[in-house]
């Protein structure tokens, strides 16, 4: 792959942006095996330095439709000019992005993990001392703003993952009420606090939202595994947020396999007792 | 993100000059120890870089990858990983995948 090519790709994604690189990986043309060119949904296309003829181009859109429809990667072989011409093209998802309102200290392993697993992590709080680059090296981006400012404008959509861990529930009251008005809802909205603080979000909100607003509000964030420490916290809210964005149970894999497993696995039963013990 | 980390590798290494192969996992059937997409760079060596399952499968692969250097011509190599379960090099997959071999 080109230099080029790939600051395009690397550009695109960190501007958010579902891109899909296609590899010509069968061909008459044995010149052309291993082409590469990017493809984003709006029908965008770009080709390294040597270019495809244009028939060979609008096979390819058409033909890689399907997949930019199912946001998946793939393989297609199609004919064009009686050449059997195969490409396989593969998905690069746009990062997920998470917003951390609140820079305090459970938002330094919620950043640092949220990177780790590949989300465009933006952390916002009023306070200088607070939301700073020394503070947060590996976010994405830092933003000192008010809260109210920063929610009002910021682009939500489902691939939005919001965590309020501010500093008192007056700040979680406004940045939910800019939130939960919006056209487009974010795919999560987990807020930390005690009973006591939710409820009296909850009493603030209630009059002004239809119950439904609240279906994609998490609180207390986390699963339940007994975190204490700001780290096990992180580990709890991001847990819980890779639950929802995989739409999974957050239950132990165990659960299901450990009466089969009791049963002993067919032949493979012995081996595993003799390498576990 | 590890989709990206291991193209970046391919960039740096051609502008370093050296020897390289790149494979990718372009299709899969059954079960399969990585998805489409995963991709290893094989060195002259043998020395990899990432994996795409390990096993005779990945064996499989590296060697036709040697050729892929030898010749600087792209190829697809087919691996059946379908031979039966606790296979004696451990892989206990049964699926087939398919894996472009480029040079780098």
């Amino acid at each position: 792959m080109s230099h080029n090519l790939f600051a395009k790709l690397e550009e695109s994604i960190k501007n958010r942006k579902d891109t899909f690189l296609l590899t010509i990986t069968d061909h008459p043309d044995k010149e052309v095996i291993g082409a590469k060119a990017l493809l984003w949904p709006d029908g965008d296309f770009c080709t390294e330095a040597s270019p495809l003829s244009s028939d060979v181009k609008d096979h390819l859109i058409a033909q890689c439709s399907k997949l930019v429809i199912k946001k998946r990667s793939g393989t297609v072989k199609f004919l064009c000019n009686d050449s059997i011409i195969e490409c396989f093209a593969e998905y690069f998802p746009a990062p997920l992005h998470l917003i951390v309102a609140g820079a305090g200290h459970v938002c330094e392993p919620v950043a640092e993990m949220g990177r780790m697993l590949g989300f465009f992590v933006t952390v916002i709080d009023d306070r200088e001392d607070y939301a700073n680059r020394e503070r947060f090296p590996l976010a994405n981006e830092v933003v000192c703003q008010s809260y109210l400012h920063y929610f009002r404008h910021v682009e939500v959509s489902e691939k939005t993952y919001i965590l309020l861990l501010t500093r008192g529930h007056k700040y979680d009251v406004l940045s939910l009420n800019e939130l939960l008005r919006r056209d487009h809802q974010a795919g999560y909205i987990g807020m930390i606090g005690s009973r006591r603080r939710i409820s009296g979000v909850f009493e603030e909100l209630q009059q002004d939202f239809p119950n439904e607003s609240f279906d994609n509000l998490y609180t207390p964030v986390g699963l339940d595994i007994g975190a204490e420490t700001p780290a096990e916290i992180a580990v709890s809210i991001m847990a819980e947020i890779l639950k929802v964005k995989n739409q999974k149970s957050g239950n132990s894999l165990s659960a299901h396999i450990k009466k089969y497993a009791k049963m002993g696995f067919h032949e493979g039963a012995g081996k595993w007792n003799k390498c576990s013990s | 993100m590890e989709q990206m980390q291991l193209i970046k590798r391919t960039l740096e290494i051609r502008k370093g000059g050296e020897k390289a192969a790149l494979a990718t996992i372009i299709r899969t059937k059954g079960s399969t120890p990585r998805k489409t997409g995963s991709r290893m760079i094989v060195f002259p060596s043998g020395r990899i870089e990432g994996t795409i399952g390990g096993g005779c499968g990945e064996a499989e692969v590296i060697a036709k990858a040697f050729e892929v250097m030898q010749k600087n011509t792209p190829c697809q190599q087919r691996v059946d990983l379908t031979k039966g379960l606790f296979f004696e090099d451990g892989g206990i997959c049964g699926g087939i995948m398919d894996v472009f071999i480029e040079p780098i």
